[in-house]
């Protein structure tokens, strides 16, 4: 008897890690970097010159084997077990993989050689945590793959460079991590309270099953303080704060990470929570119903206040972080949207959508600061930039190019990415989603103003005597900045066979 | 061979310039930079040799297919599927490219179309790019790739060490691609596009000398003056759309008793689609009131004035006039308006002419009149559309099909002038050049014969068969009257013609030797790559009326011509032969009295006289455009820049202070202490909280 229950309990571990496979194998490479550097490395702290070339390129081998397994895999049916692999999951994998891969060539030279290692080690494990946490079945485990994508995030915005800014800003997203993974699992402790369970097949069922509406008190706590803590990885105001003075002290690679990956766990942790539809009884409901008034303030705050506040940044990396609180509001209006739409894209394909295309204009304009960045001196304010045109024509046209997508100008992928959003919102003839889909506009409009006087500064501004030259250790921000700008203008191009991927999930 | 030759002639016609174009602008402007002549000289040699064998091959192998399977013509069409892209049919072969774009309309249709699901789905639009040739089209290139050959090895010579030789091959050969594609197009639309290209074209080559302010300026009128004409043509194309629903010529011109029905039916709203489509045929053509740039053109190149502003590009416009035809036999009013303009143009130009003292100007005016005379044919079927249409069309194009030889002759020979001349044109500092110059001459001879209409010559013919349609429209009862008149300027303009024509030979190279300092000692006459040119002109200047206007080559021909209505043909006119004849040998004789003995170029007197300066400024045209037009705008102009500047500026300031201002108000919340932020954010926690349950039990 008990054989049979062990034998049991094997085949169900297995099954589940069958569901997890590109995701150990990256975990595996995070464990073999983790206990093989401190070896290759002297007492002093030295390690042999080149050192982080192997990191790089174990990194990206472990990404691409990833890759290739994931791409063997398909979507099976949801079951109760501690993982699924729903086309969400599948998707958000193949995304993860790849812009992970961009990232692992920006980190490349940012870590000297002794630390390059453990700089690696931690990117791999934020991506293998985006992996999880779209394919966590459980709160538990949703909540545990959360935390592997902060706790290395601590490591990684220190690693690199350890001078005082880089202290404050580690120090300060530390703490306000800490602070929102409170609220966060604060909110899913309530939620198991109403429902009695933390599988999340479970607890659809029970909300099908209508046990959660004698408590709705309970449940309104537990998806406010979720979408609180979340709101945090999405950088949406006012749970924001951190990500300007996090992105102007961490080193280039890591504020490039910050941008983008904390919005995709952050994005699927509350589609996951929110945005599952629960039919009860002749009528279909979820959890977003409770929270998409206080989602809609939370757009349009992050859009209005991302915006004005990027207006006055001198400093681009600031610019560019408050940039990030505006572009997690647009996002936010795809999933107020949600499917309350007729017709056209709905609101989580433009959600998506424009989550691939903003993973590559971010992360192309932060390559291209990675590009010009030399060790003597670091690219800060946006005077920084006059007259590069003259000097880097090819990069200042990529950054221009990048600027325009952040923008929404055709011909750029974000002009796609925004149109989506605009016609999903716009779709849904309710006053509350057109007018999301109006201030969207507007907003866009503000953005223009910053984005192009950043162009503007290239293009009209003199250059500073002092040229600067190509600095050789950029090759990998190079590969970096052609890859995103080739993604950029393609999924303008042919977006169609990305948006067939997204109609599937 | 054959048979591969006869799919694919059509597209070879605009693709040889089109690839020797571009292989200018990749390659051609920085290797063998002085040759940049030759791949142009090829890709012309093989659109010429193409549309030879189009004129006497694959379009008259298409004629009788009209006559015996009229009928079977609608059964046809639906065989036509996209993938065959070759096709002959109803007197037109076509060559299908691809598609351009394609909207959809109301109902839903399949995305693979054929030619008929097209026409059925009402409200969509289908434009395809396909090549289309029929007998007038087959005429034209012909007409357009000879010229533009000859005119290309001319400026292979005339051009030489300038520096922007690849420039002006490349923009030529643009320019003969776009007007083949011009004449070659399937419907209105691609038309229009290419309508815009030689528009395009022409600014560039006009405006070839750009450091000059005078050829920027006059490439900008040129353009700008265009535009006028354009506007009017494309909103004639949207009423074509709106009222016909399809903008393909094989469909609006197959069927005529459709195009009456729609006439009888909203007679307004046909004739506005005429009148709009003639202007601009009156913008491209230069015809008054729009003619002001085509005399200013004259900055450009030489060789571009014989080609584009005598021989090719102001066709255009009597060439949609004349494709439209079916269209416009229908509308009496707007031939009579076409009649009226083109006698207008035609008087006015020739009145110009009269007293213009630089070389170029006095063909330039000529070139302008001679169009006028070619709209006043197109306009004598207002009399009696029915009968006098096929007459009316026929002539006008015979007239530029001669007009375009020896205008072109003219302008060559002008330019070989002033190649010798060290790029002096005005005709008071030159004088006697006959000796100095015998090719020159003798080609200019040619062509001014020509153009006064001597008798047996290329202009004599189609002037003559001008007059005589004009004389048959002055027969009508309902509105001989007006074309009586018409008929009276048409033969002052001729004997004017003469007249000036010869004032400017005898001026030019009668009279005593005399050389502007720019000259040097010694003039030298062209080098054969431009003497060569000048003589196959001149040759056909002379011969090539005679060779198709009484044998009726050229009229019969053009017959096939799809959607062409048909009429009785009609005898020579002696009395209008031999009235042109005499109004030819008086102009060239008055000429002769007046400046035949003058003496040399201080023999010109300044226009002194109230009437000469009246016609040497062109009527005062310019200035009265510039007060009228200009001025006025130019106020408009200016309050117009005041409101922008004082109010809307403003407004648009006050605006963009704002977010501004609402950023400075949040940025104190940002002050970098990290417990500040926790509290905030917990305050919104808070806040949200708090929302969240009042909106909760406020609505249980």
């Amino acid at each position: 008897m008990s054989d049979l229950v062990i034998s049991d309990a094997v085949q169900q571990l297995n099954r589940a890690i069958g569901l997890i496979v590109p995701d150990v194998i990256v975990l595996a490479t995070v464990c073999l970097m983790f206990f093989s550097a401190p070896f290759l490395v002297s007492e002093k702290g030295e390690a042999p010159a080149g050192l982080r070339h192997r990191w790089g390129w174990l990194s990206l081998l472990s990404l691409m084997v990833a890759g290739y397994v994931w791409w063997g895999t398909s979507p099976e049916p949801v079951t109760t077990g501690p993982f699924r692999l729903d086309e969400l999951a599948w998707f958000i994998r193949g995304v993860s993989l790849t812009f992970g891969a961009v990232l692992v060539l920006l980190t490349w030279n940012q870590a000297d050689d002794a630390r390059s290692a453990e700089t690696q080690a931690c990117l791999l494990s934020i991506i293998a945590g985006v992996n999880l946490v779209a394919a966590a079945n459980d709160l538990v485990g949703l909540f545990v793959a959360l935390e592997l994508i902060s706790i290395p995030t601590y490591l990684f915005l220190l690693l690199p460079r350890r001078d005082a800014p880089a202290q404050e800003a580690t120090m300060k997203y530390f703490m306000l991590s800490i602070f929102s993974s409170g609220m966060l699992l604060f909110g899913m402790s309530y939620l198991y309270g109403a429902v009695g369970s933390t599988n999340l097949e479970a607890i659809y069922a029970a909300l099908n099953a209508g046990r959660g509406q004698p408590m709705p008190i309970l449940l309104v706590v537990a998806v406010m303080m979720m979408v609180a803590g979340l709101a945090f990885r999405l950088t949406a105001v006012p749970f924001h704060f951190y990500a300007p003075d996090v992105f102007q002290g961490a080193p280039n690679s890591a504020a490039a990470m910050l941008s983008f990956i904390p919005k995709i766990a952050g994005f699927v942790a509350l589609y996951r929570v929110l945005a599952v539809p629960v039919v009860v009884v002749g009528q279909e409901w979820s959890l977003a119903q409770f929270s998409s008034p206080l989602l809609w303030w939370l757009a349009v705050l992050s859009m209005f206040v991302g915006n004005l506040l990027a207006l006055l940044q001198t400093d681009i990396r600031r610019m560019l972080a408050f940039s990030s609180v505006s572009h997690a509001g647009y996002m936010l209006v795809g999933f107020v949207v949600g499917t309350a739409t007729t017709g056209g894209p709905t609101g989580f394909e433009a959600l998506l959508f424009y989550l691939v295309v903003y993973g590559a204009m971010t992360l192309g304009a932060f390559a291209v600061l990675g590009v010009l960045q030399r060790p003597d001196r670091r690219i800060e304010s946006i005077d920084d930039l006059a007259g590069l045109s003259r000097n880097r024509p090819a990069v200042a046209l990529l950054l221009t190019l990048f600027l325009f997508s952040l923008t929404g100008l055709p011909p750029t992928a974000g002009f796609l990415g925004k149109l989506n959003l605009f016609l999903a919102a716009w779709g849904t003839g309710t006053e509350s989603g057109q007018w999301l889909a109006i201030w969207l506009a507007v907003n866009a409009t503000i953005g223009a103003w910053y984005y192009l006087r950043v162009i503007g500064t290239m293009y009209l501004q003199p250059a500073p005597a002092v040229a600067t030259a190509a600095d050789n250790n950029a090759t990998p921000s190079y590969l970096a900045m052609a890859l995103c700008a080739i993604a950029t203008l393609a999924l303008f191009a042919v977006p169609g066979w990305l948006w067939a991927l997204i109609q599937r999930v | 061979m054959v048979s591969w030759l006869n799919d694919n002639v059509l597209w070879l016609i605009p693709a040889a310039p089109l690839l020797a174009c571009l292989w200018i602008v990749v390659a051609g402007q920085f290797l063998r930079r002085e040759k940049a002549h030759q791949p142009v000289v090829l890709g012309l040699i093989i659109s010429w040799l193409c549309a030879l064998y189009l004129l006497f091959s694959v379009v008259p192998s298409t004629f009788e297919h009209t006559a015996e399977h009229a009928d079977e013509h609608a059964a046809e069409v639906k065989d036509v599927h996209h993938e065959e892209r070759h096709a002959a049919k109803g007197g037109a072969v076509t060559y299908y490219v691809y598609d351009w774009f394609s909207v959809r309309g109301g109902n839903e249709q399949p995305t693979t179309m054929t030619e008929d699901q097209a026409r059925a789905d009402a409200g969509g639009m289908h434009v395809r790019v396909e090549l289309r040739a029929d007998a007038m089209s087959a005429l034209m290139l012909v007409m357009v790739t000879t010229v533009s050959l000859l005119v290309a090895i001319f400026a292979s010579g005339y051009m030489h060490g300038d520096p922007g030789y690849p420039r002006f091959f490349g923009a030529l050969s643009l320019f003969v691609f776009s007007m083949c594609m011009l004449v070659l197009a399937s419907n209105f639309l691609l038309l229009f596009v290419f309508w815009e290209a030689v528009g395009l074209c022409s600014y560039l080559l006009i405006g070839f000398w750009f450091h000059k302010p005078s050829a920027a300026a006059a490439a900008k009128k040129a353009f700008v003056v265009n535009r006028i004409g354009d506007f009017g043509l494309i909103l004639g194309i949207f009423m074509i759309w709106t009222t016909f629903g399809t903008l393909e010529f094989s469909q609006i011109f197959a069927d005529p008793t459709l195009i009456a029905q729609v006439a009888i039916a909203q007679p307004e709203i046909f004739t506005t689609i005429c009148l709009l489509l003639f202007i601009g045929a009156v913008g491209k053509s230069a015809q008054f009131p729009l003619h002001v740039w085509l005399p200013d053109a004259m900055e450009g190149p030489t060789p571009v004035s014989a080609l584009i502003h005598a021989a090719t590009m102001v066709t255009a416009g009597v060439y949609l006039v004349a494709r439209c035809a079916p269209l416009f036999m229908h509308s009496p009013f707007a031939l009579q308006i076409v009649a009226g303009i083109g006698a207008a143009t035609a008087l006015i130009a020739a009145i110009t002419a009269l007293t213009q003292n630089d070389l170029k100007r006095v063909l330039a005016y000529s070139t302008v009149s001679q169009l006028g005379y070619m709209f006043m044919s197109l306009g004598a079927a207002g009399a009696d559309p029915e009968h006098l249409m096929q007459p009316a069309v026929t002539y006008a194009m015979f007239h530029m099909f001669t007009h375009a030889f020896f205008k072109a002759v003219l302008f060559l020979s002008a330019g070989s002038v002033m190649h010798a001349m060290g790029d002096v044109i005005d005709m008071r500092r030159f004088s006697g050049l006959r000796t100095a110059l015998p090719i020159t001459w003798i080609t200019f001879l040619a062509g001014a014969l020509a153009l006064a209409g001597f008798p047996l010559l290329s202009g004599f013919w189609s002037k003559d068969e001008i007059l005589a349609v004009l004389h048959m429209a002055a027969q009508s009862k309902e509105h001989g009257t007006y074309y009586t008149v018409i008929l009276g300027v048409a033969l002052l303009t001729a004997l004017m013609t003469a007249f000036y024509t010869f004032r400017a030979y005898l001026l030019t190279f009668h009279g005593p030797e005399v050389f502007p300092p720019e000259a040097g000692h010694h003039p030298h006459d062209a080098p054969p790559a431009m003497a060569i040119p000048l003589y196959i002109l001149a040759a056909a200047a002379l011969l090539i009326g005679l060779a198709t206007g009484p044998t009726h080559l050229y009229g019969h021909y053009l017959h096939h011509t799809p959607g062409m209505p048909s009429a009785p043909a009609h005898g020579p006119d002696w009395l209008m032969m031999m009235l042109s004849t005499i109004l030819a040998i008086g102009g060239i004789a008055g000429a002769h009295l007046v400046y035949g003995s003058h003496r040399g170029a201080a023999g010109v007197k300044d226009n002194a006289s109230p009437l000469q300066k009246f016609s040497f400024n062109g009527l005062y045209l310019d200035e009265l455009y510039i007060a009228l037009v200009v001025k006025p705008l130019r106020s408009l102009a200016e309050v117009c820049e005041m409101f922008d500047r004082m109010v809307i500026d403003q407004i648009v300031d006050g605006v963009a202070l704002i977010p501004g201002i609402v950023g400075s108000i949040l940025r104190p919340i940002q002050n970098g202490l990290v417990q500040h932020y926790a509290f905030v954010m917990l305050l919104g926690l808070a806040a949200g909280m708090v929302w969240m349950l009042q909106s909760l039990t406020g609505s249980p």
